[in-house]
């Protein structure tokens, strides 16, 4: 049951809203979350894509790990179409948003937000990325209190070797690169992810001999099947909060409805900020209006403080939306780590050879399990993903056209572009031969980049988001950079063939749109209206360095958390 | 420029589609039959993007032939990208979802022109090609003949050349003069050829219906029954596998524990053990951080 007023009202359920929601709570303060998705593996909507379901969730008790099992099935292509950004109703297409040329946004919409997607990776930042770039007005040591607690929410460790991580490591090593054992990361070098997955049990070792089911509670931990792109239930029959992927469905929501203090209630897409003004005054945030994504139903709740996680687009769409004061940040500098795909393929003898077995099968394993970091340019991560996955990421799409009409000559890549035909046949045809390596570069924050609306272009929820993406020429240079090193690994590791994409900006990682120090203050309280904070990727002044974003944006989150209290309560 | 002739072309197109389909829907509640044109479009776009590859045949095996039309992915794709994207407008349909199909198609053809005008096809057109897409359940070459556009006339890579064309609609946002269709070419792109690849490639041909809901459609998850599994061997998914092989890690390092399972490096002691240690929460200096790279302003 939503009531009338909150202490604190939090938009958005995604990766960080839920930490913040969590401190609150904790401190005693009573906490609505909204979120404009649906909530998976709640007996309050146990069909949550086909009926409208309950209205809200208190109780830890209503949280069902069998619910998540059903709900999550793995299938790529059904579990893309479930979670990616758009209305909980399985009968409507995804919420449009412009993105330039052929790239895209991945997000997804539902509690746990974009973490539904996400692989677990949970590194720092680069340290040199908040103290040397010169965009924070913050230290990177002031986060390191939050970074623990996060950590240990979400169970950060080292994550286990397959095959797939330990032919990148050989091919890491042979090309001369250290093996990087720190939380702090200040030089090159490969290590394996920091995950926030449980570990697998021991029983799944190779030499184990192991032949019983990989259910619940015959194991416990990660059951090392792919499966994290598409939301990951493993291991199957465990309760909901021994799921191995530490998602923030799966790590704060818990923690949160445990208070007490906390309703979330999904499907509610906030539309605007309520604000009063005394003459003369800075506004002051008073509550929200939100909309029903089934009934359509408007409604509006008041608080005493507003905090927007609605992520790096929908926090300043809604700024825009709302009709708050002008700032020539809110929604600029965009981040989106700029990315590309490098695959290696494999013949079965040097597969042999090098890790014992002639495939690679990137089905076994987390799908990100090793790394490697470049302060300064960002990072490159191995990629397992089911073909549909793989074929769309890495082969899909290209800004230098299909393969056929390159001519990469002395380029360390064999081939580059898009592949479709006969090409793509032969190519996928040895899918349990490749490798594909993520690359993710260090951009950096430029203003033409980044969030605007269309006025007299609106959906349902008012006009949409249209983002704006060049990267610069250092943004390229270091992309290029990656991709040499990337090539390099896959030929050290025995690659015969590497196929670089050219991917057109694509968005995995959303940030940078609300800068602290630009449109927050160092509390990420909004400069130009009073009790309004933000705490979602798009307070993070920068990209942190390249590195994955969401152990960063749930520690500023937490911290977050805390300054509300200290200044409001 | 011939940039700006087909955003205008494909603005007007888009207009006059959508408006058509949206009266349509309204006043009858339901959608039409799938326009001939793009029926056939469809086919011509799955036809390229997957083909059927006899020639694979000997050299990889003979579940490496079928592509994309023997399982319908270009009815499918239809269905797709009608159903994808909403918003939420009344004059759109009880669901407010946007029908792109019909305005992607007419994008394809203007695309293809484009190709044609500028000499760059490598082969002529022909009906007689496009024709020859047509299934056994499809009107028939003679009643079709009239709604085969430029597109569907191409040899396959021309096809694809005429795609790649669209990833020139790099057109520059303006806050003031926006239009929606001039800003999404490149989606359109997208569209037939990554998430055609994405379907195709994906688990989704074993569903005995995807439009049902979720709770109501079956998969097989058998690796014999969805055709692209047979071309990569997928296995299908899994609860599980006995895949560990432990944790990476050095000699006196903190990261790996226990027996080394396998050696990566001799001379550096990186060994794969069979315990996991964790991360160092070691001090830090940045103070000789340099810009590897150059930076800009802006």
């Amino acid at each position: 049951m939503v009531e009338d007023s909150y202490d604190a009202i939090v938009v958005g359920a995604g990766g960080d809203g839920p930490v913040t929601a969590w401190k609150l709570a904790e401190a005693g303060l009573s906490v609505l979350v909204l979120e404009a998705g649906p909530f998976h593996g709640n007996e309050q909507w146990p069909n949550p894509h086909e009926e409208p379901g309950g209205e809200a969730s208190s109780s830890v008790e209503d949280l069902s790990g069998d619910l998540l099992d059903e709900q999550f099935t793995t299938r790529e292509f059904e579990m893309i179409t479930n979670l990616v950004f758009g209305p909980a109703d399985h009968e409507r297409g995804f919420w449009f948003r412009k993105f330039p040329g052929d790239g895209a946004i991945l997000q997804c919409a539902g509690v746990g937000g974009t973490t539904l997607h996400y692989t677990g990776c949970h590194p720092r930042a680069y340290p040199a990325s908040i103290d040397e770039q010169g965009h924070w007005p913050i230290e990177y040591a002031d986060l390191l209190p939050y970074y623990r607690e996060v950590e240990e929410m979400c169970e950060v460790t080292p994550a286990p070797v397959t095959a797939k991580e330990e032919l990148f490591f050989r091919g890491a090593e042979a090309a001369g690169w250290d093996l990087i054992e720190d939380l702090n990361v200040t030089e090159p070098g490969y290590r394996p992810q920091p995950n926030a997955i449980k570990q697998p049990d021991g029983k799944l070792h190779v030499d184990a001999d192991y032949d019983g089911d990989f259910t619940y509670p015959d194991v416990e931990g990660d059951s090392l099947a792919l499966g994290n792109i598409a939301g990951n239930p493993h291991p199957r029959g465990a309760p909901f909060e021994e799921k191995a992927k530490r998602a923030s469905n799966v790590s704060f929501v818990p923690a949160a409805l445990r208070t007490d203090n906390v309703t979330v209630r999904p499907n509610a897409f906030v539309t605007d900020v309520l604000t009063e003004t005394p003459r003369g005054d800075t506004p002051t945030a008073t509550g929200v209006e939100f909309r029903d994504t089934w009934s359509g139903s408007v409604e509006r709740v008041e608080a005493e403080v507003v905090v927007l996680a609605a992520g790096a687009i929908e926090t300043p769409r809604l700024w825009l939306n709302a009709d708050l004061p002008a700032n020539d940040w809110v929604g600029r500098g965009l981040t989106i780590h700029f990315g590309d795909n490098v695959m290696g393929l494999w013949d079965p003898d040097d597969l042999e050879e090098t890790i014992g077995k002639p495939t690679v099968d990137q089905h076994e394993g987390q799908d990100i399990a090793a790394r490697f970091d470049y302060p300064g340019v960002g990072m490159l991560q191995t990629v397992g993903t089911a073909p549909g996955i793989g074929a769309i990421l890495g082969f899909g799409a290209s800004a230098s056209g299909f393969a056929f009409q390159n001519d990469p000559a002395d380029a360390p890549w064999d081939t580059m572009g898009r592949l479709a035909g006969g090409d793509l046949k032969r190519l996928l045809s040895d899918h349990r031969r490749m490798l594909q390596i993520l690359v993710v570069s260090d951009d950096r924050p430029h203003q033409r980049n980044g969030v605007t609306v269309a006025p007299g272009v609106a959906d349902e929820h008012g006009p949409i988001p249209v983002v704006n993406y060049e990267p610069s020429e250092g943004d390229r240079r270091r992309r290029d950079e990656l991709a040499r090193i990337a090539a390099d690994v896959l030929r050290e590791a025995g690659a015969s063939h590497v196929h670089r994409s050219d991917s057109p900006p694509t968005a995995l990682h959303v940030h940078s749109t609300m800068r602290m120090g630009k449109v927050v203050d160092e509390a990420c309280e909004a400069y130009d209206v009073d009790r309004l904070f933000v705490a979602d990727h798009s307070v993070l002044a920068n990209g942190v360095g390249g590195a994955n974003p969401t152990n960063t944006g749930q520690a500023l989150a937490a911290r977050t958390g805390e300054r509300i209290v200290e200044r409001h309560f | 420029m011939v940039t700006s002739r087909i955003d205008e072309w494909v603005t007007t197109t888009w207009r006059s589609v959508a408006s058509t389909w949206g009266l349509l829907l309204e006043f009858a509640g339901i959608g039409p039959d799938v326009d001939p044109h793009t029926r056939v479009t469809f086919r011509a776009i799955a036809d390229a993007v997957v083909p059927e590859t006899p020639a694979l045949a000997e050299e990889l095996g003979p579940e490496h032939v079928a592509g994309g039309l023997a399982v319908d992915l270009d009815e499918f794709a239809i269905t797709y990208v009608d159903d994808g994207f909403q918003f939420g407008l009344p004059h759109l349909g009880p669901q407010g979802n946007m029908p792109i199909a019909d305005p992607i198609a007419h994008v394809l053809d203007t695309a293809a022109l484009t190709l044609l005008e500028r000499g760059d096809n490598e082969e002529e057109p022909s009906l007689d090609r496009a024709l020859s897409l047509l299934g056994p359940d499809d009107p028939s070459a003679a009643k079709t003949e009239s709604a085969v556009g430029p597109f569907a006339k191409l040899s396959r890579r021309d096809r694809l050349r005429a795609i790649a064309i669209l990833d020139e609609f790099e057109v520059e946002f303006s806050p003031t003069d926006h239009d929606l269709l001039e800003l999404d070419a490149g989606l359109v792109g997208q569209l037939v050829v990554g998430f055609m690849e994405m379907i195709y490639y994906s688990e989704w041909q074993g569903y005995d219906d995807f439009t049902e809901p979720p709770s109501r459609r079956n998969h097989p998850n058998d690796p014999d029954a969805v055709q692209s599994w047979r071309q990569t061997g997928f296995p299908g998914f899994a609860n599980g596998y006995a895949a560990l092989r432990g944790y990476v890690g050095t000699d006196d390092g903190p990261l790996g524990d226990g027996d080394a399972w396998t050696t990566i490096d001799e001379t550096t002691g990186v060994r794969i053990r069979r315990e996991s240690g964790s991360f160092r929460e070691n001090d830090y200096d940045t103070g000789g951080y340099e810009e590897p790279f150059p930076v800009e302003s802006g």
